[in-house]
């Protein structure tokens, strides 16, 4: 029988138990509908995921630390060097590291991250110290030093002009300024990288100035913090640490966290440039564990940023990084583990999905033997008349085909309604939450195409029992059929 | 080989049916032979093997013995898929119900056989209005079954047997659900389309008086067996119209 008679013959039967039909295709879409909902919303929370990590700008940025580093964490896996027993000590991440980093092919710049404590007041102090003294500095961005023999608390301190904000400061190299937190920020990003200029976060500007935030930008504020000094003439290794005032001026303000706060520069309060950072000789942890364990006690660095000239080197770069004796890490990493917990949940979502589905295919199967039992004869009329097994048995298959088509077609439409309305619903929350809206329900093209062939392949052998059924009547038998 | 001028020609056909352990023998080596052209009868009481005998010839059934040919096809032989070919084909089928679908006009009735043979659907409606117009329907196409009368519906089933152009027709008691005068006007077009298209044609009856008028051979069967057969007087018509076939 030809395609299009045969088309026409099982719309004909499909019309004739048009309430028992609609009802089975309906249970069809609902299913339809279910499994789209549940696998597009984990691959909407999967995108989501992506989207917040991509925020962090680590797809072409390579982490490193020093094998000292040696905390746990989602960079301490087995692919990572581990420090030998008996080993020469693990190399430190100072400024020849940092030059070994930047001449490895595909690395287009190393900065260091910066972070510290700092305290803020808005306005000018005229004052740098080593703790328990001071030391003037009267230029923004310059800093004049006392040396002090060694680290001994002071009572005494200058007089605030203003109050004081404890807040911790981070670096920021000029490459920074694509990531998002930056694209709607009043204000400005730092005019250059050597600019004695800061951006601060919104929550920090409400902590100076509560009603009116935004007024910090443009006025001028001293970092007051702890600096490291070379201890003059001396050969054991060991620093000052002084207290130094460095004066910048707000130049931005940002509501949200760069990097979607997943760096360890996450929670400052104020950003200022990275090359100015390198100049106040800031005091870090890292100095500390440089002195126990490193006779020159040299300026190193916790961790230093390696941006690499596009994303799809950043394999080979942490390999030749690896190889130079560094921790790694990078966005590769973390979404290892996160493309696998979500490829098992969409795989769950699907299933749970499929369950109406399947139960919607039983009874596509309770339907079309029903009409196998109600037609029987007309079959048998068929067969009389010319109808071959092959014919009588496509005609069923058509005709379960057909419900899975429009059922799947309905309920594709269902689906994306339910999607839009998660959307709706989550974005509607948010915004009443004071966060920004986002989409976590989310389906792409190939989702839709495969709930509709799924749909109609489901119905197909949903099919296959009664087409067989009704294909197998003796003709003699079903034309006595009452 | 058999004879060519043969349309059906059966050789101890049987057809048994096994009902627990006992096997009933509804057709029992009956063996006859109808010539091209010929309207023959098939008379005998119910379970006389009427009914089996001719779904056998119509390929909807098989034999589990013996030899039927028709045409010069062994039908115990062919596969599923060619005696389905051969019901669209070479034989039409009228039945005692008639067996129309109720869901479909007269027309999509008549239509449905093209539709099984792959029939180009421009030169459908031609050959479905020559076919009712054949026999005196064609102003009840767009009717559905439930709509005519017991005879509209018979002569609606004949047209449905003979849009294919089969050779044989085969008749399953046409006359049996229709009252005397219904059931003349029925017979007149089955003799019309054997006198004038040379159809050979097998009918099952229970009415010795219709098959003595209309037929021209009449086969007696009981308890599944051939009896006996006997010619009536319309036997010279055999004669004529296998001389027209011979001249085409």
């Amino acid at each position: 029988m030809k395609a299009g008679d045969l088309l026409e013959l099982a719309g004909r039967n499909l019309r004739e138990s048009i309430l028992r039909n609609s009802l089975t295709t309906a249970g069809i879409s609902i299913g339809v509908a279910s499994l789209l909902t549940t696998v597009a919303l984990g691959i909407g929370l999967q995108e989501l995921a992506n989207r917040h990590i991509g925020q962090s700008g680590l797809f072409d940025t390579v982490y490193v630390t020093s094998m000292q580093d040696g905390r746990g964490g989602p960079d301490d896996d087995a692919e990572q060097p581990k420090p030998k027993q008996g080993a020469a000590p693990a190399k430190v991440l100072d400024e020849n590291a940092r030059q070994l980093v930047s001449q490895v092919p595909g690395v287009s710049s190393v900065d260091p991250e910066v972070r510290f404590m700092g305290d803020v007041r808005t306005g000018t102090v005229t004052a740098n110290a080593p703790v328990g003294g001071e030391v003037t500095s009267s230029t923004p961005a310059t800093s004049t030093p006392e040396a002090a023999p060694s680290v001994t608390p002071n009572a005494a301190s200058a007089p605030a002009p203003d109050a004081s904000h404890a807040t911790f400061v981070a670096a920021l190299p000029m490459s920074s300024r694509r990531d998002e937190a930056f694209e709607n920020m009043k204000g400005h990003y730092f005019s250059r990288a050597t600019a004695a200029e800061a951006i601060v976060s919104n929550r920090f500007a409400k902590e100076v100035d509560e009603k009116t935030p935004g007024s910090i930008v443009g006025k001028t504020i001293t970092v007051q913090f702890a600096s490291r000094e070379p201890l003059p003439g001396s050969t054991s290794g060991g620093f000052s640490v002084v207290r130094k005032n460095e004066t910048v001026t707000v130049v931005g303000l940002i509501e949200s966290e760069p990097f979607g706060g997943m760096r360890r520069i996450s929670g400052a309060g104020i950003f200022v440039p990275t090359a100015i950072t390198e100049g106040w000789n800031v005091l870090q942890t890292s100095d500390f564990r440089g002195v126990a364990t490193d006779a020159d006690a040299q300026k190193t660095y916790p961790a230093l940023l390696v941006q690499v000239a596009t994303a799809g080197k950043v394999p080979e770069v942490q390999e030749a990084i690896k190889k130079l004796g560094f921790r790694t890490f990078s966005i590769l990493d973390a979404t290892k583990g996160l493309r696998r917990f979500f490829g098992i949940l969409d795989i769950f979502l699907g299933i749970f999905g499929s369950l109406a589905l399947i139960v919607a295919s039983l009874a596509i199967i309770n339907t079309l033997i029903m009409s196998v039992l109600e037609r029987t004869r007309e079959i048998g009329i068929m067969k009389a008349i010319g109808a071959s097994d092959g014919d009588v048995k496509t005609l069923f298959f058509t005709e379960a085909g057909a419900m899975g088509l429009v059922g799947g077609f309905f309920g594709v439409l269902l689906g994306l309604g339910i999607g839009a309305l998660i959307n709706f619903g989550t974005n509607l929350y948010l915004t009443q939450h004071h966060e920004s809206p986002d989409q976590v329900w989310s389906s792409p093209w190939w989702l839709v195409l495969f709930v509709m062939a799924f749909s109609i392949g489901l119905s197909f052998i949903a099919g296959l029992y009664p087409a067989a059924r009704a294909a197998k009547l003796d003709p003699v038998q079903a034309l006595r059929y009452e | 080989m058999t004879d060519p001028a043969l349309a059906i020609c059966t050789d101890r056909a049987s057809r048994h049916h096994q009902l627990g352990n006992t096997t009933i023998r509804a057709l029992d080596e009956v063996s006859i032979s109808i010539p091209r052209g010929e309207f023959a009868s098939l008379l005998g009481p119910s379970g006389s093997g009427k009914s089996t005998l001719l779904n056998l010839l119509a390929g909807l059934d098989r034999p589990t013995s013996g030899a039927i040919t028709v045409l010069d096809k062994d039908l115990a032989k062919m596969t599923s898929e060619e005696l389905a070919v051969y019901r669209r084909l070479t034989v039409g089928m009228v039945f005692q119900s008639f067996n129309l679908i109720s869901s479909m006009t007269v027309a999509e009735n008549v239509e449905l056989p093209l539709r099984f043979a792959e029939t180009p659907r421009e030169s459908r409606a031609a050959r479905v209005k020559e076919a009712l117009d054949r026999v005196e329907l064609g102003h009840r196409a767009g009717h559905r079954p439930t709509e005519l009368s017991g005879g509209e519906q018979q002569r609606c089933s004949i047209a449905r047997a003979l849009i294919n152009h089969p050779t044989i027709l085969l008749a399953d008691e046409p006359t049996g659900n229709l009252d005397s005068r219904t059931g003349s006007e029925i017979m007149t077009v089955l003799d019309r389309l054997n006198r004038e298209m040379g159809m050979t044609i097998l009918m099952v009856t229970h009415e010795r008086a219709i098959a003595e008028r209309w037929s021209q051979r009449m086969i007696f069967m009981a308890d599944g067996q051939f009896v006996s057969e006997a010619r009536t007087q319309n036997e010279a018509r055999t004669q004529n119209a296998a001389r027209t076939e011979a001249q085409a």
